[in-house]
């Protein structure tokens, strides 16, 4: 449960650290993501994993475009992350109600023919599409891994985040970094979404409420921080699950901003060092 | 010249105050009043707002929180101890100072964190009262709180509470007005210029946040007082809906944070623009186009409209190029 708020975050992560923009409307891609996946499984039965090798290619030009047209002149303004906030957030608002438009504001579930199977392993038991939304989050995030760490884009993406002036000099091209880092962030929520479809419910609306968890991975991650939002992510997934054993449930989410709170007043760069 | 110009603002602002008084006695359809009683209360959000996050460039997304301690602390005290309406009214004060004091010890820890991660520690603390309140039963629990309305009728309960929101209002505008011009104000504008640089001028940093934080809290408490007894009912879901506290943010940058005209027109502007939006074509359509309107005033006024009207006025009032160009530079 939590790798999958680990890859709904890591984009977020991304964009927040390499281009100073905050990301509102990170969610509602997702979103966006999981709705198309839900129409894709009831007009044809593709499976939504299989539906995310559309909806991800497509976030990703989607988001190259938002990129270039819209994120691309406020980059110039004093305060890009209050601008960018603003300006994502208009972006949200159209989303959320572009998804109203088309897919009415009932509430959705994937439910595929492996919904209620159950895997048994020892004294556990797991559900398959929470394992699936496991395995799919934990392929996105290493792959994630992988390309900034192995590839040159990747690379070129961690020098542009470190030093923007300097990679100019070395001949890094940073608008162009900058937007396939956006694109990959918007297509990472993408999957993320869909993943985060298979374990609730969704509706028009929803995306509010992962962002908070979003910022939640974030925070306690560390901005920019892949690794670290993948553990937070686990971490909030096994608190979050843990407390509602011995919580009723209405407590639980005021456990996770209570302790949020507590998180970024001590400990503001997040619980693990940045390893960039 | 300057205080010539001065006391034409200040004779403006009254006639405006006299004619916005008597607007409800002329016997209009509740709606309109209702309309501006939601102009006033936005107005007063967004400028206290922006005492913090416009001047001290403390982006708070939880002014909510404040709002909606004012509306609860109103609510108890009525229930409490059985108020009749005209201390109904006053009981807005005491929110207001509740808010305040929770404003001080929540400031306290939070206002070391800077840029985003106070804008996030804020929207937890908003959602942390929201879910606590919520989980309460002395407070009204998930069934919200339920107010006696006074058997006057509806006209006149509206028009009085209009009085009471467009005083507030006029609080909060006197004081953003004169934050502008004091001391205080200039401290809190070197802090979002830089807080180190503002430490070693002698700008005792952590007290006027906090005095600017706890300031920022007050006229919302009392809105959110007087909010509640407008609603006669109130449940978390209302008084603590993050939409307001983003909207409060969004109104106050789109007109132009760190001015005083700036969080007014923008709250007019937007709630107007939403209003009749919302009557003239279908909601999600309203939605959309409103979200375009943030993209678009971003991408083309990325320091909100004020600085469109600001550019207007040099060039009307024929300011010389020199001080144009200066100002130019210096920004």
């Amino acid at each position: 449960m939590g790798s999958v708020y680990a890859l709904l975050g890591i984009g977020f992560s991304l964009s927040w650290g390499v281009m100073k923009v905050i990301n509102i409307s990170h969610a509602a891609f997702g979103l966006f993501a999981a709705f198309l996946a839900y129409t894709l499984l009831q007009a044809w039965g593709l499976d939504p994993i299989l539906s995310i090798g559309v909806s991800v290619p497509l976030l990703f030009i989607a988001a190259c475009f938002i990129y270039r047209f819209l994120i691309t002149p406020i980059t110039h303004a004093k305060e890009v992350i209050v601008s960018s906030m603003i300006m994502t957030f208009g972006i949200a608002i159209i989303l959320e109600n572009l998804m109203l438009l088309i897919w009415s504001p009932d509430p959705r579930v994937l439910t595929t023919s492996y919904t209620s199977k159950v895997i048994i392993l020892g004294p556990f038991y797991f559900q398959y599409p929470r394992l699936a939304g496991f395995l799919m989050a934990a392929i996105g995030v290493g792959s994630i891994q992988f390309f900034l760490k192995r590839t040159y884009t990747g690379k070129a993406v961690r020098a542009a985040w470190q030093q923007p002036d300097a990679a100019q000099l070395y001949g890094v091209n940073l608008k162009r970094i900058s937007m396939i880092t956006f694109g990959l962030a918007v297509a990472s929520a993408g999957a993320g979404g869909v993943c985060m479809a298979y374990l609730y419910s969704f509706e028009p609306h929803t995306h509010s409420l992962w962002l908070i968890y979003l910022f939640l991975v974030v925070i306690v991650g560390g901005v920019g921080n892949v690794l670290g939002a993948a553990s937070a992510g686990l971490i909030i997934g096994v608190i979050t699950g843990l407390s509602l054993a011995f919580l009723p449930y209405q407590w639980v989410n005021l456990l996770t901003f209570g302790l949020l709170m507590i998180i970024l007043i001590l400990r503001p760069q997040g619980l693990f060092q940045s390893e960039v | 010249m300057v205080s010539s110009s001065n006391r034409l603002v200040f004779g403006v602002s009254i006639l405006l105050f006299l004619c916005l008084a008597i607007f409800p006695w002329f016997g209009l359809p509740v709606y309109f009043v209702s309309l501006l009683f939601t102009v006033f209360m936005f107005v007063t959000l967004a400028t206290s707002w922006n005492i913090i996050g416009g001047y001290a460039g403390y982006l708070s997304f939880g002014h909510v929180a404040f709002f909606g301690i004012g509306a609860y602390t109103t609510a108890l005290l009525v229930k409490g101890f059985h108020l009749s309406p005209f201390w109904t009214i006053l009981s807005s004060i005491p929110a207001g100072f509740v808010a305040m004091l929770i404003a001080m010890i929540v400031g306290y820890p939070c206002l070391r964190l800077r840029g985003p991660y106070f804008a996030v520690v804020t929207l937890c603390f908003a959602f942390v009262v929201d879910l606590g309140i919520k989980n309460l039963d002395i407070l009204g629990g998930p069934e919200g709180l339920w107010l006696k309305s006074p058997d006057l009728p509806i006209e006149t309960i509206r028009a009085i509470l209009f009085e009471a929101m467009l005083v507030i209002m006029m609080l909060s505008i006197m004081l953003a007005y004169w934050t502008s011009r004091s001391k205080f104000g200039a401290g809190l504008r070197a802090i979002k210029e830089d807080e180190e640089v503002a430490q070693t001028m002698a700008i005792n940093a952590p007290l006027i946040k906090i005095q600017a934080f706890a300031l920022s809290a007050v006229f919302p408490g009392m809105a959110g007082g007087i909010y509640a007894y407008y609603l006669t009912y109130i449940h978390t879901d209302i008084v603590f809906d993050m939409m307001i506290s983003i909207l409060i943010v969004l109104m106050a940058l789109f007109g132009g944070g760190g001015t005083v005209m700036g969080p007014i027109i923008g709250a007019v502007l937007l709630t107007l623009i939403n209003e009749g939006l919302s009557t003239f074509v279908k909601a999600e359509f309203a939605r959309i186009i409103y979200g375009g309107l943030f993209i678009g005033v971003i991408i083309f006024l990325p320091n909100g409209i004020m600085e469109f009207f600001k550019k207007e006025n040099r060039v009307e009032s024929g300011i010389f190029l020199a001080e144009n160009g200066r100002n130019r530079s210096a920004a």
